[in-house]
């Protein structure tokens, strides 16, 4: 067990990410079709983020893609054929076309439109028409929107105002103005502060600390103080960090010694944490965390769009952010 | 599926669904292999897309939705479709309500039941309701005390409603119950914090200062009872911060958890400094910090002081996050040269 979770092995998770589309049969399959076009995401960024791109179908993901827009709704993607239109399966879908190279294929002043109108009175995004709104909503709105190159129709001040609101007195940031602070949603507000040039909204010290008081003892991270360590954690906390340039603050060996005992070594994937069923959600962020850690072998990925660095350089989208050096073996 | 399923038919097979055309799930590009997943959720899930085609607004709609969130909590479809159905024909908001009591109470976790909730809130306009919905998180919040969703929802009822005597004014003791029942719940702190200081003045609370003191010593107290819990100092922090007193102001209460065991008189009893339970693992690495603050805004001199503390939680008391103490001593010494 010791020996085998020592390292990350690629080539079996490229393997498991591949094998995630052929079990149609299952009904969990089913009952994860709202999340079916974020998963084809997870799925993609981990295989780049592993340099096995080309592990899955171009074409055929491309085709996915395109039969998950909603017409009727005004120009997002669903999360599947039928579903309506969210923000998120949009943002899932336009990262995924620009890493295909295939975002010609989207009418962007129609998904632009559609982004926008989901823009509240108080700055803050809903999801999609329902009306449920919190900070993740408003960083995909602001990520899409940075991809598309099309930040400049944004009102940035109501925007940022709403991320001012959700500040709290440890320093973290809530889901929604007066919400505790918890480690994903300071992932997506300082994200998108700086993509929004505004990083100076925030206590950089304070938060850094905050972030590395979410390391336990086991190596791992945890989103809020007192509940349990969870790889997706890696890189909610980490890519926090990375953006404020506080990584070296926690212990790098011990966390990446936790993600990797979180793998299963007979089929592939990683875990919540060890020993628990593995899944695409887990996979993808602890790889994600392991890059920004400077694990040998992996791609850069860039924390602020969580996409590979590469891409992000190549579009001028790229942010002052730093992980650790990615080491020789 | 629940064994009591196989009795009811699919609503393929029932008359009073006949007039609706079921629309079967797109199947992609690449749907080579036959699906054969449950036949009951295959089922719902074509006669609704039957209805929305339709653009149908019915009870029997009220059914069939319910059906499929009970197989499948995240269809968000289904619950927006739903909702505008209970508007659209008018049905009682507040029966809804307790229909979906239990259904929250197992399914918490699922963003959509508590949208849902604050939805039929903002239609029902009614502070009955609202007091109601407190009493309903307080339940769910005893099953699972750190519920993300559910505390949001709580904390958008009180200022939602605005009600000073009806809301607010049992929160603040509410909470307390819950923090004495778990004293490191961090989410309960974070309301104590949001009710408090964050969300207006409550009745009783116009006393600031007498507020201010009261918060301290609330704080002391609790961190006396656990000092190695981070929530209570965060708190503790926060007071500080907001009404704007120095840390030094605590130097004494401080000392007593900086030390693997404190000298304590036992004859004097000093309120304002409660002393350690026994057998708390000391010293505490929060008090280190608080304690390294402290000299280093002194500074002068006292920054030797403060980089002693910062090496030993770097040596010894907190190595996981040797960088960081070391970038403070770093910093630390390069404010005295300038």
């Amino acid at each position: 067990m010791s020996a085998s979770t020592s390292t990350l092995l690629i080539p079996l998770h490229a393997k498991y990410v591949q094998s995630l589309g052929e079990s149609k049969d299952d009904l969990m399959y089913h009952l994860t079709a709202h999340l079916r076009m974020n998963a084809i995401y997870w799925g993609l960024t981990a295989l780049c983020t592993m340099n096995h791109k080309d592990a899955l179908n171009r074409e055929e993901m491309i085709e996915f893609v395109m039969s998950c827009w909603d017409d009727e709704a005004g120009g997002g993607f669903g999360a599947h054929p039928d579903h309506d239109a969210h923000i998120h399966s949009t943002l899932s879908a336009i990262q995924i076309l620009i890493m295909q190279d295939a975002l010609d294929r989207v009418d962007v002043d129609r998904v632009v439109k559609f982004i926008l109108s989901l823009q509240q009175p108080s700055g803050v995004f809903a999801g999609d028409q329902w009306g449920e709104i919190d900070t993740r909503f408003l960083y995909c709105a602001v990520n899409a929107l940075s991809l598309l190159g099309r930040l400049h129709e944004l009102d940035v001040e109501k925007t940022v105002g709403y991320v001012r609101q959700c500040r709290n007195f440890d320093g973290g940031f809530g889901a929604v103005a007066g919400a505790e602070s918890h480690a994903a949603m300071v992932f997506v507000c300082t994200a998108t502060l700086a993509i929004l040039d505004r990083l100076d909204e925030i206590d950089q010290e304070m938060l850094g600390w905050w972030l590395a008081e979410r390391q336990v003892p086991s190596g791992g991270l945890n989103g809020r103080p007192e509940k349990l360590e969870d790889v997706c954690y890696s890189f909610w906390v980490l890519s926090a960090m990375a953006i404020l340039k506080k990584v070296p603050w926690i212990d790098s060996d011990k966390l990446i010694a936790f993600i990797l005992s979180a793998q299963d070594t007979d089929h592939g994937g990683i875990a919540d944490r060890p020993g628990n069923q593995a899944d695409v959600f887990h996979t993808h962020f602890g790889i994600a965390g392991l890059s920004l850690l400077g694990y040998p072998g992996l791609a850069d990925l860039d924390p602020v769009y969580c996409m590979p660095a590469r891409v992000i350089e190549r579009m001028g989208l790229r942010k002052g952010w730093e992980g650790l050096p990615r080491k020789a073996s | 599926m629940s064994a009591e399923s196989e009795d009811v038919p699919l609503y393929a097979e029932r008359p009073e669904w006949s007039d609706v055309v079921p629309v079967p799930q797109y199947q992609g590009v690449d749907a080579l292999a036959p699906i054969n997943y449950s036949a009951e959720y295959q089922d719902a899930t074509d006669y609704f897309r039957g209805i929305i085609r339709m653009g149908e607004t019915s009870p029997r709609v009220l059914k069939l939705t319910r059906d499929i969130i009970n197989m499948n909590p995240a269809h968000y479809s289904a619950w927006q479709y739903r909702y505008k159905t209970l508007i659209a024909i008018g049905a009682d908001l507040t029966e809804e309500l307790r229909q979906m009591d239990d259904f929250a109470l197992t399914n918490m976790k699922t963003y959509q039941v508590w949208h849902h909730r604050r939805l039929l809130l903002t239609a029902l306009r009614s502070r009955d309701a609202a007091a109601g919905e407190l009493a309903f998180t307080a339940r769910v919040l005893a099953a699972d005390a750190k519920n993300y969703h559910t505390w949001s929802y709580r904390q958008w009822l009180l200022a939602h409603f605005n009600d000073e005597e009806r809301l607010w004014a049992g929160e603040r003791a509410w909470v307390e119950d819950l923090l004495e029942k778990d004293v490191r719940n961090n989410s309960a702190w974070h309301h104590r914090f949001f009710v408090v200081w964050s969300s207006g003045v409550r009745e009783g609370d116009e006393d600031r200062e007498a507020v201010g003191r009261r918060e301290l010593a609330f704080a002391k107290e609790k961190i006396a009872l656990a000092p190695n819990n981070p929530s209570a100092w965060n708190y503790l922090r926060g007071v500080l911060e907001h009404t704007k007193t120095p840390l030094s102001a605590l130097t004494t209460f401080v000392q007593l958890y900086t030390v693997s065991s404190p000298s304590i008189a036992p004859e004097v009893m000093d309120l304002d400094n409660p002393v350690p339970t026994e057998g708390a693992q000391l010293p505490c690495v929060n008090a280190l910090e608080f304690q390294a603050d402290i000299y280093e805004q002194e500074g002068g001199t006292q920054i030797t002081k403060a980089v002693e503390i910062w090496k030993s939680l770097a040596n010894e008391y907190d190595t996981m996050r040797k960088k960081y103490w070391e970038y403070r001593i770093k910093e630390g010494l390069q404010t005295t040269h300038t």
